[in-house]
């Protein structure tokens, strides 16, 4: 399986630095959607890496869908904690454990 | 419910062994659901430390390719990024936590030597260099963080699950074959009252 980058051509350089080869830049929100879902799709794609302000752009309900997906697992990485795991455990538990 | 029961003796036999076993399913259950969360407890606090771990590490990648790009140049850096002849992948296996497959992300060729990433001794720059390892450094860490998120998205599907599971024997289902028992017991004591009664008067005429 492969490794998914996804963001603004800065965000993908990097991870193409390091081997990286499946890149995509999407140009609009819209793009960017359509992108995510069509990945949440694709069998070959073990892990999909996307740029926090991107994910935050997102529609609710396909943010939703990207924090429940396990095959491809959809990782939100960025210079600020991504909280979208903190508040489905909270939402599920009921209490906070993120401490 | 309790009307739709026969008030029998047999239906009576027949629940009270239901209860019998949905009691021990109860228990099963509730014994399943804090083990899971026990896991969870174990792997959350790996998670935060990953967690954490990966923004410093995005911190630093960033840093050091915004200091080969001002230094090279973007175009170097571009250059050096295509060159690259391995690329990074997942062998993504399965593990069972009391019952809850996982997936088990394993990586493949996450870290490239100076040779795998086609610049040669002579064409590569220490900056891009330190840049590329800042973020196979990263993926590394990526790939580890996904394993265990998607691990513990798992398992919190899996304890919500017991948990409905639990809450519907211990306030559903089980109190109402409770109720089911008394109406049947309280019927056939009535029954038995009425059938004395009947014999009293029988002989009495």
């Amino acid at each position: 399986m492969e490794i998914a980058v996804v963001g603004q051509l800065e965000f993908t350089l990097g991870f193409q630095l390091a081997g990286v080869k499946n890149l995509y830049n999407p140009s609009d929100d819209e793009e960017l959607a359509e992108l995510l879902r069509d990945l949440l799709g694709q069998e070959e794609i073990g892990v999909v890496v996307v740029d926090n302000f991107d994910l935050v752009r997102l529609p609710e309900r396909l943010r939703v869908q990207l924090s429940e997906s396990v095959t491809p697992t959809v990782l939100g990485i960025g210079t600020e904690e991504d909280n979208t795991l903190r508040e489905s455990i909270k939402s599920a538990l009921g209490v906070d454990l993120w401490k | 419910m309790a009307l739709d029961i026969k008030p029998t003796r047999s239906e009576l036999i027949n629940l009270k062994r239901r209860i019998k076993q949905t009691s021990t399913g109860y228990n099963l259950l509730k014994m399943k659901r804090d083990g899971l969360f026990h896991e969870f407890r174990t792997l959350l606090s790996e998670m935060i430390e990953a967690r954490e771990g990966l923004v410093g590490t995005y911190r630093d990648a960033l840093q050091a390719i915004n200091l080969a790009s001002s230094i090279e140049g973007g175009l170097a850096v571009k250059s050096a990024a295509i060159a690259s002849s391995k690329h990074p992948e997942v062998q993504v296996s399965k593990r069972n936590i009391m019952g809850v497959v996982v997936p088990k992300v394993e990586g493949q060729n996450l870290k490239l030597s100076v040779e795998d990433r086609g610049l040669g001794m002579v064409g590569g720059s220490p900056y891009i260099d330190e840049a590329a390892d800042a973020y196979s450094l990263l993926v590394e860490k990526v790939v580890k963080a996904a394993e265990m998120e998607a691990t513990l998205k798992r398992l919190l599907e899996e304890i919500e699950a017991t948990k409905r599971r639990v809450n519907a024997l211990e306030f559903k289902v089980i109190p109402e074959m409770k109720e089911a028992q008394t109406f049947i017991q309280l019927r056939l004591e009535e029954m038995e009252r009425e059938e004395t009664f009947r014999l009293k008067r029988f002989k009495n005429k």
